[in-house]
């Protein structure tokens, strides 16, 4: 399943991220700092391809802070500061020859509260092939008819393509912020509690896409609701004031924790 | 209005809920909210009824259709003057609105926090003066910048324009002299800037960070982030900065009536002297007779009401601005952006516009720093202790009756407009149904106040005003009608700092038993105070740039011989005095008087910017605590 785009303006580039490996993303020894304050300490962890990892813990643990990192999200944050290494397809994504959109390119992300752009549904999904110069009508056309199957929305959206975006459902909004994430073709989808804003039924919907996903992306989810990182991720890592408790099987750390923390917190008992 | 305790016989405070009291306290707030409806009707009806004559002898049409304006041949259409208000103003839309929405990017995006000097020398001195430097928070400097732009009299652009902007041009005239369209286009734009770099900040920061930030995860470079989806997101606010922009340039007088050359012919060039509707006005009404049905004056009525149609024609236009996204969380964060990010494959188009950005914001700077240095560097070397302070008469004015003048005016609008506007507003925030048609209306009418040109006030002021006050002018007048040009200002300040006022602390004070009326003023206003002493101060720049709106209402006379003491004479203000050392130039009042009398204006500027900045800091740091 590959479509033009990877072809197109990216080729050169896309080289120099390799995911033919088993692992998508590596995190040794990562300290960061916003300012003063040390958000993660030492954080080790293998991210696997075509799994789903959660990352669970309670507010402020660190646990999005780290997901930020793996797009260099965090470049935004004034005063942030980032040790250790990070690397995504084998490559040092802190290296200083990092081409930022390269790496947004192959690490796709969805925030928290749905973010759709004010533009049609189409223009959405389309934007950001256009960013790397498709320009083809056609050739968009199949790209966002491909995204929008993928986030199994083709059914629903096909016929308001020129609608507004702004016009759908929250969970559509969702949904069609990670058709525009996938239509780039990323390797790894990042997702920063996606379904905290949203009702059951829309939760249900996206859970079940990620579950499909798994096939062409790696996900990293990070979640408030654990049995969301129970129901879906097959590697659960725990989080607790900026250091990463316990890492592993999810059915193993729901089942018997090695961590008495990792036990309190899944047994409700704290966070 | 103290209605609500009171003492009983026994001696414990009883609470006083008198319905009949706190109606009548609402119905007083309802006729301020009212006025500005009056306004807004007295002004165009007086005025259509002052160039009824003109249209009666000439016919509405021949007069908007026809190209010829000869007064001595009574010849009085209005067609040619109409295009050149529609030229000049289009073409300082394209000067004007470029530069001030790429600056809003400018600051909005890219303009840093503050310098990052490094010294590590040993020299002390050095190293404090790093220290400070750095220490500058250069967005607010920005913004000050933009707010001092914004606060210069009109006349001052008005010479900016002729000595140096026309000096600049001059070459590429056949003639040399530089005036006309080319001229008024560029002083307008400098002159509306501020208004749309400023509203177009608003618009940009009340886009969702989210958008951004999507964006960015897309894989998009800043720049690219910014153009291809920060900024559209904005559009309609920065369309309604264009249209408020617009409605500057239109209504603009002075400036243009000093580099526009004044004469009565089509644009054929960018150095053929032009006339617009305004400056038609402000050139030929004191060659207009008294009479009501002068055909001279009654033809200058109708240009300003023309003028007035072309002006609520652009306000009314704002309505039309498709609201199709409302920003709920914006944000003034959009920054970072790691020094060492590398894109490979950068979008070339929203990198030049990026570059264009940091461009006109440079030139902005650059432009206001000219103005000060030319005023300063003219200026200072004409100021004297006699010549601010002294007595004045015909071969020695002084700006003394000129000072006195202006702070009659300041006074006495104050005065009016201050209770009434405030009035009008606690009518809006604290009576009226929020949302209400009644609401929507009034506000609709405040906002069509604010946008009619000044010199229309003037003629307004002219008709009403002067005839009211001994059939003269006086600086009566010219405070009265001040005072309309001021209300839409206080009364949308004051509205804004109302409603900031927490809801909490009026049910603490209605839990309490208090009235309405007491809460109001106890509670309610106390608080809003810094939002309101902040549109007194805006409103009193205002009054001291203005000219336009003064020159047939207070008057233009310069000496005292014990009148300017007397409010009921005329007497020019400062403003006024430094317009006519270009207008009525003899050997004793011209340029050199006029760069004085700019000095003391710029500093008066300074000064209101410098006391607005203070008291927003203050409230700003108690939002904080």
């Amino acid at each position: 399943m590959k479509d033009r785009i990877t072809e197109t303006g990216a080729k050169n580039r896309l080289d120099r991220f390799d995911f033919t490996g088993e692992t998508a993303v590596r995190v040794e020894g990562v300290d960061l700092y916003y300012g003063d304050f040390q958000a993660l300490k030492k954080i080790d962890m293998t991210v696997k391809k075509h799994e789903i990892t959660a990352m669970i813990g309670p507010s402020g643990c660190g646990k999005s802070t780290l997901l930020k990192t793996l797009n260099r999200m965090n470049d935004l944050v004034e005063g942030c500061r980032v040790e250790g290494k990070i690397t995504v397809g084998g490559r040092d994504i802190y290296a200083k020859d990092t081409d930022l959109s390269a790496l947004r390119k192959n690490v796709g992300m969805v925030f928290q509260k749905p973010n759709p752009f004010p533009m049609s549904v189409y223009d959405n999904v389309a934007y950001a092939p256009r960013t790397f110069g498709v320009k083809k009508k056609d050739l968009l056309d199949e790209i966002v008819e491909r995204s929008l199957k993928q986030a199994a929305m083709w059914d629903e959206l096909k016929d308001r393509l020129k609608k507004s975006a702004l016009g759908l459902s929250g969970g559509q909004q969702q949904r069609l912020c990670i058709a525009r994430a996938l239509s780039v073709r990323p390797q790894v989808l990042l997702m920063d509690e996606p379904t905290s804003a949203l009702d059951p039924i829309s939760t249900g919907k996206i859970e079940e896409l990620c579950e499909e996903l798994k096939q062409d992306v790696t996900i990293v989810i990070v979640t408030h609701n654990m049995q969301q990182a129970a129901r879906i991720s097959d590697k659960t890592g725990f989080f607790l004031l900026g250091e990463l408790i316990e890492f592993g099987e999810t059915e193993e750390m729901f089942t018997s924790p090695k961590r008495p923390e990792t036990e309190r917190y899944i047994t409700g008992r704290f966070g | 209005m103290d209605n609500t305790l009171q003492k009983t016989q026994n001696g414990k405070r009883r609470i006083n809920v008198s319905k009949g009291k706190e109606k009548t306290v609402g119905a007083l707030f309802f006729v301020c909210a009212g006025l500005s409806v009056v306004a807004v009707f007295g002004i165009i009806a007086y005025i259509l009824y002052a160039s009824v004559p003109a249209f009666r002898e000439y016919g509405f049409f021949q007069m908007l259709f026809g190209a010829k304006w000869n007064t001595e041949r009574g010849e009085y259409g209005l067609l040619t003057m109409l295009v050149n208000t529609l030229v000049v103003t289009f073409g300082a839309l394209l000067i004007g609105g470029t530069i001030g929405v790429f600056t809003a990017i400018f600051l909005v995006f890219w303009c840093p926090d503050r310098f990052h000097l490094r010294y590590e020398g040993k020299n002390r001195a050095l190293r404090r003066i790093a220290r400070a430097v750095n220490a500058i928070n250069l967005r607010t400097v920005f913004d000050q910048v933009i707010k001092l732009l914004s606060g210069i009299p009109s006349v001052i652009f008005g010479y900016f324009g002729v000595s140096v902007i026309c000096a600049m041009i001059k070459g590429m005239d056949v003639y040399g002299i530089g005036k006309g369209p080319l001229a008024s286009a560029l002083v307008l734009a400098i002159m509306i800037v501020p208004t749309i770099a400023s509203l177009s900040k608003n618009a940009l920061e009340a886009v969702p960070q989210s958008y951004f930030e999507g964006a960015l995860a897309l894989g998009n470079t800043k720049a690219q982030a910014v153009f291809r989806v920060v900024f559209p997101a904005a559009r309609s606010g920065v369309v309604s900065a264009l249209i408020l922009g617009v409605g500057r340039a239109v209504g603009e007088t002075m400036a243009v009536a000093m580099v526009s050359g004044g004469r009565v012919f089509f644009p054929e060039g960018l150095f053929t002297p032009v006339r617009t509707l305004t400056t038609n006005i402000a050139i030929e009404f004191a060659d207009a007779g008294h009479a009501w049905d002068d055909p001279l004056r009654s033809a200058l009525f109708a240009s300003g009401f023309v003028l007035l149609l072309l002006a609520l024609v652009v306000n009314l236009s704002l309505n039309l601005v498709p609201k199709e996204y409302k920003g709920k969380k914006g944000t003034k964060q959009l920054r970072g952006q790691g020094g060492e990010a590398v894109y490979r494959k950068k979008g070339l188009v929203p990198e030049i516009l990026k570059y264009a950005a940091f461009f006109m914001a440079a030139l902005v700077v650059a432009v206001l720093i000219s103005i000060i240095l030319f005023i300063l560097i003219n200026g200072i070397p004409h100021l004297s202790w006699s010549f601010l302070f002294g007595p004045s008469d015909f071969s020695h004015p002084s700006l003394l009756p000129a000072f006195i003048s202006t702070g009659y005016v300041i006074l006495i609008s104050l005065a009016i407009a201050l209770p009434v506007g405030i009035g009008a507003a606690i009518f809006l925030v604290e009576y009226a149904k929020p949302g209400s048609k009644l609401v929507k209306v009034i506000r609709t009418f405040v906002d069509t106040l604010a946008g009619v040109p000044s010199i229309v006030f003037g003629l307004f002021g002219n008709l009403f005003f002067c005839k009211i006050f001994g059939d003269t002018y006086s600086v009566v007048a010219g405070s009265f009608t001040m005072a309309l040009i001021i209300l839409p200002t206080i009364i949308r300040s004051t509205e804004e700092s109302l409603i900031a006022v927490p809801a909490s602390l009026r049910e603490a004070s209605y839990g309490l038993g208090a009235g309405k009326a007491r809460t109001i003023f106890k509670v309610v206003l106390p608080s809003a105070f810094p939002g309101i002493a902040t549109a007194a101060i805006l409103a009193i720049g205002r009054i001291v740039g203005e000219s336009a709106a003064l020159i047939y209402t207070s008057g233009m006379l310069v000496t005292t011989e014990g009148s300017a003491v007397n409010p009921m004479n005329m007497g020019a203000t400062l403003t006024v005095f430094l317009y006519m050392c270009w207008a009525e130039p003899n050997s004793y009042l011209g340029f050199n008087q006029a760069y004085a009398t700019a000095v003391v204006l710029l500093l008066c500027t300074l000064i209101l910017n410098f006391a607005v900045y203070l008291i927003q800091r203050r409230v700003q740091k108690k939002q904080k605590r």
